[in-house]
């Protein structure tokens, strides 16, 4: 250990050693693995989904296919993995074992049934052998038997419905996970908490078609000719995590500790979830990727953060940045920038003059000879596409401009066409939202 | 323990993950400076772009298109003074030292993009809808397969007359095969004969007028491209001593089926090669991998003055070469008609001369003698002494090189072309890729207007 920070969270009630947990998938299956994670530095583990043996579990084969993006690999994981396969009785053991041998580190169920019944069995069985907390899975994407996963998640009243009934059956801090693939995540997550739910985690996979295969035409992965839209997860969807968090963080009426999950792989990453309004998080794809060894980067990262930042506790962090994060409609129009540029460490690749031409004001003019751009700052759009693809650290810079500066406005080709346009001024008053 | 029948294979190229990383790392620039970079327009902005959004069968055509000899290049080229020196990617920018880096490996990419085509049977090149001349092309090296391919692109009928035992001139006979092997050569050959062009070994074209002959032959064009094989020597002529090779000789007979008679000559014995090129890295390659005692390079100026790319030296010296710079040989030493040593003198470096590098003087009294038990000469090459006697009328320089007008082509003599090393003297594969080019659309302009 590179430093000594303390990074204890409570999350329901819970003392956590640090915000890191891993999440409920193949990354959670077994003790065994748990084990080399706890040892690694999560402080907790969301185990995977158990089942109540009365259905089998069969994964289809092969149950992952993956985005690349150039040489980059994993940009985001499709998976069609199912719940534990593994027998109840054989988790429930593993949990123990865990218990036994981490007492210092949370066990979090996660749980699933196809009924009222069911769910509170699991409920009942893994708090009677040990689990500090339950996780209800609401949000398998594609379990997809009426009533299950993330058709649940969709189902309100059922989401409610088997919430109350875990939480009347024990006395465990109880978390419902959502499901992304919906558009308002705090009208489910109320739903969650009227049946008395202690605590929301999110996101479940995104659903989504990875590849799709050019030759044989089936969608990835290919199960023996067969394809089908299922989980996707990873750094691709990492923006849409922080938004449904964000979105319930900032949701009064909700009010509950979120677990925040999604495309998490550095210190930064967890960070930014934990600033949202996050607790802890949760990981998996970027342990598929990498391994459990990425938690000690995580650890180190924040606990440096933090005694940069003068911060004594995560606590503090959590929801930072929710007082700066504002509809689109109170930005202050009043004040615009430009880009500037420092040419003098350009390396004339030209770049910025291609985004600026094709997808932006045309600001740059190109200075052939010297393989510099030239910048006309009165058309910038200070849309920053130069900066993103700019190669030289810093070389691209924005520049607030003075209130009340205004840029040039866009010429039409062939002003003469004036004469020629069908065209009336619109004049009629009204709201100035949408209303339904 | 059997002996190899050859050297060892070429150095694997890149794999398609190895590829598509490098090209990552492309800044895909506005009017890519590494395009401006490549004598032959092979234009690697363009097919590195195509690799990187996934078009790879567009990026090959972007090469064989371009180049038809797009593998060779992408292993010969000296592509660190090419298009890798002007690649945006070595962050060269003195305000921008944080950025060093460095510049794509563009050759690498091209050869994998020609060799996965190879692999993977993608065919980009078609035959012209066929024209009804026929155009005779003299040597098989990189300006007559060049403009050989670009002739049959148009729908010529093309005809390579090659007077050695197999096509592709230096490539073949001029190039170690570590460097660029039998297969890998033949592999690039075959793209130029599914174009249709017809190969006629063993059918040398050097008898009294034979090239204007050609023309009365019902050839509608000619173009000569024999290249330089002829190497110069410390002495007018080389003498016959035994031991004492050109570098021509040692690498075309490591080519042509006197490997093992090579080898049981060099192995245990100590070589000296004169010269600072690159066929002078090539004879010390070969001669330290053909197991010799000892290996020297003798070179008259000093390292910097070298025109050996700087990689080339450097793996020469990790070899064991031994580097005898500032050593001017003035004469062989001999023992019963065998060569038993070299006599140098030591030079120190003087005032420019007209190249820009500084001249080497003879440092007085200071001659010595160096033992060895074979010297390969590598000073360059030349026109052969009777090279106009198959082109009497076509006009040459003081060093029989033919003059041409470098837009065309053109020889002065209608209907006869010229290009590569016989035009420029020694020069890069990639140069001669172009004088085929420019030559195959003069003519094409010559017999269609």
């Amino acid at each position: 250990m590179a430093n000594n920070i303390d990074l204890s969270i409570d999350f329901c009630g819970i003392t956590f050693i640090n915000p890191f947990l891993l999440s409920s998938s193949p990354v959670s299956n077994s003790a065994e693995m748990v084990a080399r994670a706890f040892e690694a530095g999560w402080s907790g583990v969301v185990f995977k989904t158990l089942n109540s043996d009365r259905l089998p579990i069969i994964h289809p084969s092969p149950r992952m296919h993956c985005v690349h993006y150039g040489s980059k690999k994993e940009m985001a994981v499709q998976n069609v993995e199912q719940i534990s396969d593994r027998p109840l009785k054989d988790n429930l053991i593993d949990i123990l074992y865990l218990k036994k041998h981490y007492p210092d580190h949370r066990i979090i169920a996660s749980i699933m049934g196809f009924f009222e019944d069911e769910w509170v069995y699991l409920a009942k069985v893994a708090e009677d052998n040990g689990a500090d907390m339950l996780e209800l899975n609401f949000s398998c994407p594609h379990m997809c038997i009426e009533g299950s996963g993330h058709k649940v998640g969709q189902a309100f009243h059922l989401l409610e419905r088997f919430t109350e009934a875990v939480k009347k059956n024990v006395s465990i801090p109880v978390m419902a996970k959502m499901t992304p693939n919906i558009t308002d995540m705090t009208e489910p997550a109320l739903y969650a908490k009227k049946g008395g739910a202690d605590a929301i985690s999110a996101i479940n996979t995104v659903r989504g078609i990875s590849e799709i295969g050019l030759d044989d035409f089936v969608p990835r992965p290919n199960v023996f000719g067969k394809g089908a839209i299922s989980g996707t997860s990873g750094p691709a969807v990492k923006p849409i995590g922080l938004n449904f968090i964000a979105s319930m963080a900032k949701c009064l009426e909700l009010g509950l500790p979120l677990s925040g999950i999604g495309g998490i792989e550095t210190w930064i990453d967890a960070l930014e979830y934990i600033l949202v309004g996050s607790s802890t998080i949760q990981v998996t794809t970027g342990i598929m990727h990498y391994g459990y060894g990425i938690v000690e980067d995580m650890i180190e990262g924040l606990g440096d953060y933090m005694a940069r930042k003068g911060v004594t506790s995560v606590s503090q962090l959590v929801g930072k940045a929710l007082p700066h994060l504002h509809e689109t409609d109170h930005f202050d129009l009043e004040r615009q920038g430009v880009t500037q540029y420092d040419v003098d460490r350009c390396i004339g690749c030209g770049q910025c003059y291609i985004v600026c031409r094709d997808a932006a004001g045309q600001a740059i003019t190109w200075d052939g000879e010297n393989r510099r751009p030239v910048l006309d700052e009165n058309k910038c759009l200070s849309c920053m596409l130069c900066q993103f693809v700019c190669p030289v650290t810093d070389l691209i810079t924005y520049k607030a401009m003075p209130r009340g500066w205004r840029r040039n406005e866009t010429p039409v080709m062939d002003p003469s066409l004036e004469k020629e346009i069908q065209y009336e001024p619109f004049t009629k008053e009204g709201p100035n939202e949408c209303t339904v | 323990m059997s002996t190899p029948a050859d050297f060892e294979p070429m150095e694997k190229g890149f794999d398609l993950a190895q590829a598509i990383a490098e090209a990552d790392r492309c800044l895909l620039c506005h009017d890519a400076p590494c395009s401006a970079g490549c004598p032959a327009e092979t234009d690697p902005g363009r097919f590195i772009r195509k690799l990187r959004f996934k078009n790879i069968t567009g990026a090959v055509r972007t090469i064989k298109h371009n180049n038809i000899l797009g593998a060779a290049c992408g292993v010969l080229c000296p592509t660190a003074r090419l298009c890798e020196e002007k690649c945006s990617a070595i962050f060269k920018s003195q305000e921008c030292p944080e950025g060093a880096d460095r510049p794509i490996a563009i050759g690498k990419i091209q050869r994998f993009l020609v060799e996965y085509a190879w692999h993977q049977g993608i065919q980009v090149l078609e035959k012209g809808a066929p024209r009804p001349q026929k155009v005779a092309v003299v040597g098989s090296g990189p300006a007559g397969l060049s403009c050989a391919a670009e002739l049959a692109k148009e729908g010529f009928g093309v005809t390579v007359f090659e007077a050695r035992p197999e096509p592709g001139g230096v490539l073949r006979y001029g190039v170690v095969s570590y460097r660029c092997s039998q297969d890998f050569l033949n592999r690039e050959l075959d793209d130029v004969r599914a174009l249709g062009v017809e190969f006629k070994c063993n059918h040398p074209v050097n008898g009294q007028r034979d090239a204007e002959k050609l023309l009365a032959e019902g050839y509608s064009a000619v173009f000569l491209a024999p290249g330089l094989w002829q190497a110069a020597s410390l002495k007018k002529q080389r003498p016959a001593i035994k031991g004492l090779w050109s570098s021509v000789d040692f690498l075309a007979a490591l080519r042509d089926g006197r490997f093992a008679e090579m080898r049981d000559a060099v192995a245990g014995r100590t070589v000296a090669v004169i010269g600072g090129g690159s066929v002078a890295m090539d004879c010390i390659g070969a001669a330290a991998r053909l197991d010799a005692a000892d290996v020297y390079l003798v070179y008259r100026r000093s390292y910097a003055q070298m025109p050996a790319e700087p990689d080339e030296r450097i793996e020469a010296q990790e070899a064991g070469v031994h580097f005898l710079l500032l050593n001017q040989p003035v004469d062989y030493v001999t023992d019963g008609g065998r060569i038993s040593g070299l006599k140098l003198v030591r030079t120190r470096l003087g005032e420019a001369d007209a190249s820009g590098r500084r001249r080497p003087e003879a440092v007085e009294g200071s001659e010595w003698v160096l033992p060895a038990d074979l010297v390969i000469e590598a000073i360059g090459n030349q026109a052969p002494d009777d090279s106009p006697a198959w082109y009497p009328r076509v006009k040459v320089n003081d060093r029989r090189l033919i003059e041409v007008d470098p837009d065309t082509g053109r020889t002065s003599v209608e209907g006869i072309f010229a290009g590569g090393d016989i035009v420029r003297g020694p020069a890069l594969v990639v140069q001669a890729v172009q004088d085929g080019k420019v030559a195959a659309r003069a003519i094409k302009d010559y017999l269609t207007q």
